[in-house]
Order: structure tokens, then C-alpha cells, then sequence
């Protein structure tokens, strides 16, 4: 319902700089997820859109129209936030009334919109209850019903699943994607969480240092990582990252040497190996080390080996089992190396 | 089972003794006070103790027939009242400004407010006494409900503004992205969020106003706008001496409205008084 567009956007507050040089075009009915580490300038992007800061420069636009200085009220932007702020001296169904009545929905049809958000989320049989006497996830919904029955042009979530136990969070996840599908609202997803962003996002925006490190689809972002923060940031173990250098076409770092790389020749790079694609080796290998850990998960094992002073994570086979500081090898799947540039982190290879 | 359920059974016993011990230490004094004032005036001023006072009402019939004493009940009443609503309507807004705008010099600002509450009061009497004056407002409870006003806005305003702190700032932002103004964020989230805040600052602020002396002194020259704390003064002069079972009776009823009001919302006192230190 809503192209929202981002046109080098900053924010400072004094000296700090919160946002820099963000560009960003978000189409129409898309759900993109804004993705990073505490403090790396997401929620500040979102608030921005959202109206409740202002950007100390560059343009926010919605449907073309330019909204900097349009107040957060009159933006038609609903957000949910991580810890719900729902409005605790009301009830649920107040609560979910309360954006309908402050924009003075006709009384006739309040009701059954409210009912209507309320049963999306499954939520009918509390609509009298406050919100102090609903458990974290019902709040949550409560938050989401709340958000969705003006049908806004655009939805910002902030964490909004963080406060919720693992299963839960889960169970939400799946809810929320399935909600933005059926009202098509265009929608920000801030989170720290890179499974949530790779699971929920039409394109993830990798932020660090208040600015963005790439945008991409899930899979773009995944297998063609910008640079070595997006490389570590994604992934669950996250890419091993191994310092070394390049000479005569073989990387070398202590205990590690991968020859057969025609890039980077003679400088300083970052090798970058995810753990599915380092497989445990018999004879010769490209990384020998001593078994620093073993943890069986059931349907997998993870092996970490230590070369030199690095730890390298392995997606191993399930029944891969080897005692703790004996002698180890590793390959790396050669298709799926990375290379980054030492100084800047820029991907190489 | 059984001696866990005595040994239960004992630890509540010893709990209620020691509370009910604190009770009545805090009570004593409240006591002492209607016993004094419920005997006769031969029985209080005397070397002996008297174990056993004898009861009587001459004090009671005294104070109301004697003096105007519904008069300055109704004095009291209406100014407090009038005072501590003047202050609500004052200090809700400024202390939402103080709170969450931002502005040049809002600390500053915050801070004199509450530096008016350093100075001794006998400073600015004599400018009071004369701006009343010139207003024509002298020995009128309307004086006095400006003054008691005065006095406690300062506080009134630190102590909800603490309360305003407290709240998520999220709770805001939701509301204004629900399409809600500033003042509307005020009446129908912040307001109802920090009743209890709002209830101990009023309190605080009745105490305050009930035991005000100095200004009421100078404000008020009859019985026109006298308060119950005038009244006690008006039994320590004149030619019956110190009546002390009067001033015994009249301080009992003066407190008596604030405890009753205590008792009636100590839930929300409790809890506002607690609220500002834990966050929960």
C-alpha cells in the first residue's frame, strides 16, 4: 500500500552520528528486514520512518510524497514495539480500540473491526482482560491486533519478538509473515536476531556503525556477503573468518594453507569459510589443528578445531565423534571460499 | 506436617504481635491526644497521674458552641481542597513538559522549581502579606488556597514529574503513531498510568496545607478565614489560659479527614510511594 523511499538519510544527535548515508527503497507490499548488532543505527532508521525522530538530513518519502515534516500521527504508520506498550490501565479491546477512536473511525464500525484484528491473532477470548493479566505472547498479539486493525499503509516492528521465549518466538515468526502476506501492509522488521531476518525478510538491510553494509535478498545475502561484518553477522555458527596472506597463490595462516587462489596476490587478506563447507579430513588437509570441542545436536555435530590461536567451527556428520586436543584436518569446500581485503573487509573473491 | 503447620502458626503469632506492637506505638500519641480531650480540664493539669481519667464532653460542646468551629472546618476544607486541585492543574502539564520536552535549560529549570522549597518561608511573608493586600484578598479563604497552592506546587511537580520518568517512552510513541496529540497522550496514557503518583503527591500536599501556620496567620484576621490550625492558637491566648482538652479535640479532628483519606486509598499511596524507587 505504500513505496517507501530513503534518500540519504542521517542522523545526528551533536557530535554522534546515530545514521549516515542511508539509501533505501522499499517497494510496495514488501517486508524488508533492517538487521544488525545493538546500537547499529536500526531502530534510529525505523523511528525516522515511523516520525518519531527527525532525520537531521536527507528525505523520507512515501508514495513519492515527502514526509519530514509530517507528524508521526498523521503518517498512517502503525508500529509494534519490543517491550508491546500496550496501554496498561486499558483493557485488550480498548487497547485495540484506541488508534480506531484517535482517528475518528465511525463508533458503528469500531466493533467490528476490533473483532475482526482481534480473531487474525486469535485473541477474542481476552478482549476484557488487561494487559497485565495476559502472558508474553498474548501480549505480543494484543500489540499486533492493535497495530493491524486501522490497516496502516505501513507497519514498523521493533524486536518485537525478542521478549519472547524461543518457542514461542518461533510460533510468532511464522504469525507475523503470514499476516503481512494476507493485509499486503509494506513493512520494517527491525531485529538483532539473523535467523528471524533470513526466515521473515524480502531483503535484509545489514546495518553496522549506523550505516548499511548490504541489502539483499536472504540468499544474496547468505551466499554473497559484502564484506567480513555481513560475512560474520549471518550464519548460525557464523562464517569462520581466518586472517593471513596470500603468496604464490596459497593462503597461509598458522596451521591453515589453502593453496590453488589466483586472487589477491602477496597481500593481507581474510579467508572466509562457512562451517558447512569445511569437511573433516583423513589425510591431507587444508587446516590441521587439535579437537578443541564437540557438540552433538542430534541431527548434526559441530566440531571446533583449533589452528594456531583460531577457532574453526565445522558442521560435521552426526555421528562424527573424536576426543578432545587429538590431532585434527580439515578441508574447505574450494567453490565456496571467500576472500576479503585485510584492511578494508571488502569482499574479493 | 503438624509441626510445620504450628511452626506456621507461630511465625504468623510473633508477626502480628510485632506489627501490632508498631501500631500501637504510632497510635499512642493519636490516643493520648482523644483521651486529653475527652476529659475535664480539672483532670489535665495536675501532678499526679490519673489512671483513670474521667470522661467528658465539655470540651467538645466548647469548640462547637463556643466557637465557629464548622466555620473553619469549611475553611480548611475548601482551601486545602481548592489548593491541592489548583496544583493538580498546574503541575500535570508542567511536569509533562519537564519530563519529556526538550528544551534549553529544562534541568535548570526543574531545579529552581524545587529551590523554592529551600528558602524559609518568613522571607517572602511580608511580600505575601502585601500582594494580598493590594488584591483585596486578605482574610479570604481564596488568599489561603493561593498560598497553600504556592507553597506545594513546587513538590507536587518534582514528585510527578519523577513518576512521568518512569513511564516507557514506548507507551508514547505507540500512542503517537496511534494518531494521538500530545494532550491526548497526556489524559489517556500518562494521567491514568501515575494515578498512584498523582494521589501521594495530593496527600503529601494536604498534610502540607492542613499544618500551615505562618501564612495562614498573616492571611487571616477572622473568623472569616480561619483554619483549624488557627484555631488551635485561638486556645493558648486569652483570659481562660491554655485550653488544653480544646486544642487537644481540635488537633484530633484535623488529622482525623487525612487519615481517613489515608486509609481510604492507602492501596494507591503504597504503591505510588514505592513506585518511583522500584521499577517493576
Amino acid at each position: 500500500m505504500a513505496r517507501i523511499e530513503l534518500q540519504n538519510v542521517e542522523k545526528r544527535w551533536g557530535a554522534v552520528v546515530g545514521v549516515r548515508d542511508v539509501d533505501l527503497d522499499i517497494a510496495d507490499e514488501e517486508l524488508v528486514v533492517f538487521l544488525g548488532p545493538s546500537g547499529c543505527g536500526k531502530t534510529t532508521t525505523m523511528r525516522m520512518i515511523a516520525g518519531l525522530e527527525d532525520p537531521s538530513e536527507g528525505e523520507i518519502r512515501m508514495d513519492g510524497e515527502v514526509m519530514n515534516e509530517v507528524d508521526a500521527r498523521d503518517r498512517d504508520v502503525a508500529m509494534v514495539f519490543q517491550g508491546y506498550a500496550l496501554y496498561p490501565n486499558m483493557t485488550i479491546y480498548e487497547n485495540i480500540r484506541f488508534p480506531l477512536r484517535m482517528r475518528d473511525v465511525p463508533k458503528a464500525d469500531q466493533d467490528r473491526l476490533i473483532r475482526e484484528a482481534a480473531a487474525m491473532v486469535e485473541l477474542e477470548d481476552y478482549l476484557d482482560r488487561k494487559p497485565g493479566a495476559l502472558s508474553g505472547g498474548q501480549r505480543q498479539r494484543a500489540a499486533l491486533a492493535r497495530a493491524i486493525v486501522r490497516k496502516p499503509q505501513v507497519f514498523l516492528m521493533d524486536e518485537p519478538l525478542s521478549n519472547l521465549d524461543a518457542k514461542l518466538r518461533q510460533a510468532m515468526r511464522v504469525q507475523i509473515k503470514h499476516l503481512q502476506r494476507q493485509l499486503r501492509i509494506t513493512t520494517v522488521y527491525v531485529t538483532h536476531d539473523q535467523i528471524e531476518a533470513m526466515t521473515l525478510a524480502d531483503r535484509i538491510v545489514v546495518m553496522a556503525g549506523g550505516s548499511i553494509q548490504q541489502i539483499g535478498t536472504p540468499d544474496q545475502i547468505y551466499r554473497d556477503p559484502a564484506n567480513t561484518f555481513v560475512a560474520g553477522f549471518i550464519g548460525s555458527p557464523p562464517m569462520n573468518l581466518i586472517e593471513g596472506r596470500v603468496e604464490g597463490g596459497t593462503f597461509s595462516a598458522p596451521g591453515i594453507s589453502v593453496p590453488g587462489l589466483s586472487h589477491a596476490e602477496g597481500r593481507a587478506v581474510t579467508l572466509g569459510v562457512r562451517p558447512e563447507d569445511c569437511h573433516v579430513a583423513e589425510g591431507a588437509a587444508h587446516l590441521t589443528g587439535h579437537v578443541y570441542g564437540i557438540e552433538p545436536t542430534g541431527d548434526m555435530t559441530y566440531l571446533t578445531v583449533k589452528a594456531g590461536d583460531k577457532l574453526i567451527e565445522v558442521k560435521a556428520d552426526r555421528d562424527f565423534r573424536a576426543d578432545l586436543d587429538t590431532p585434527q584436518g580439515v578441508t574447505f569446500d574450494m567453490d565456496r571460499l571467500y576472500l576479503f581485503a585485510g584492511e578494508s573487509g571488502e569482499r574479493i573473491r | 506436617m503438624a509441626s510445620v503447620r504450628r511452626k506456621k502458626g507461630e511465625n504468623l503469632l510473633v508477626r502480628y504481635l510485632i506489627l501490632g506492637g508498631w501500631a500501637l506505638f504510632c497510635l499512642v500519641p493519636v490516643l493520648w491526644f482523644l483521651s486529653i480531650g475527652l476529659r475535664p480540664r480539672t483532670e489535665i493539669i495536675t501532678p499526679q497521674p490519673i489512671y483513670w481519667p474521667t470522661f467528658s464532653l465539655d470540651a467538645w460542646h466548647m469548640i462547637w458552641e463556643d466557637w465557629p468551629m464548622w466555620q473553619y472546618l469549611r475553611n480548611s476544607v475548601l482551601a486545602i481542597l481548592g489548593s491541592v486541585l489548583i496544583d493538580l492543574v498546574l503541575a500535570i502539564p508542567a511536569a509533562y513538559a519537564l519530563a519529556r520536552y526538550e528544551f534549553r535549560g529544562r534541568d535548570d529549570i526543574a531545579f529552581y522549581i524545587l529551590s523554592t522549597r529551600m528558602m524559609a518561608p518568613a522571607i517572602v511573608a511580608i511580600p505575601i502579606f502585601f500582594l494580598f493586600r493590594n488584591l483585596g484578598l486578605l482574610d479570604t479563604i481564596w488568599a489561603l488556597m493561593l498560598v497553600y497552592a504556592a507553597i506545594n506546587l513546587s513538590f507536587v511537580t518534582w514528585i510527578i514529574r519523577s513518576y512521568m520518568l518512569d513511564i516507557p517512552k514506548e507507551l508514547e510513541d505507540a500512542a503517537r503513531t496511534d494518531g494521538a496529540s500530545d494532550l491526548r497522550i497526556l489524559w489517556e496514557i500518562i494521567i491514568p498510568a501515575i494515578l498512584p503518583g498523582i494521589i501521594t503527591a495530593a496527600v503529601i500536599a494536604m498534610i502540607f496545607a492542613i499544618n500551615e501556620f505562618l501564612f495562614t496567620l498573616l492571611i487571616a484576621s477572622t473568623p472569616d478565614a480561619y483554619t483549624m490550625s488557627m484555631a488551635l492558637a485561638n486556645f493558648t491566648g486569652g483570659s481562660d489560659g491554655v485550653i488544653y482538652n480544646a486544642i487537644a479535640l481540635v488537633a484530633f479532628l484535623a488529622f482525623l479527614p487525612v487519615f481517613l483519606v489515608v486509609v481510604a486509598i492507602q492501596k494507591h499511596l503504597s504503591r505510588g510511594l514505592t513506585m518511583g524507587a522500584v521499577k517493576g
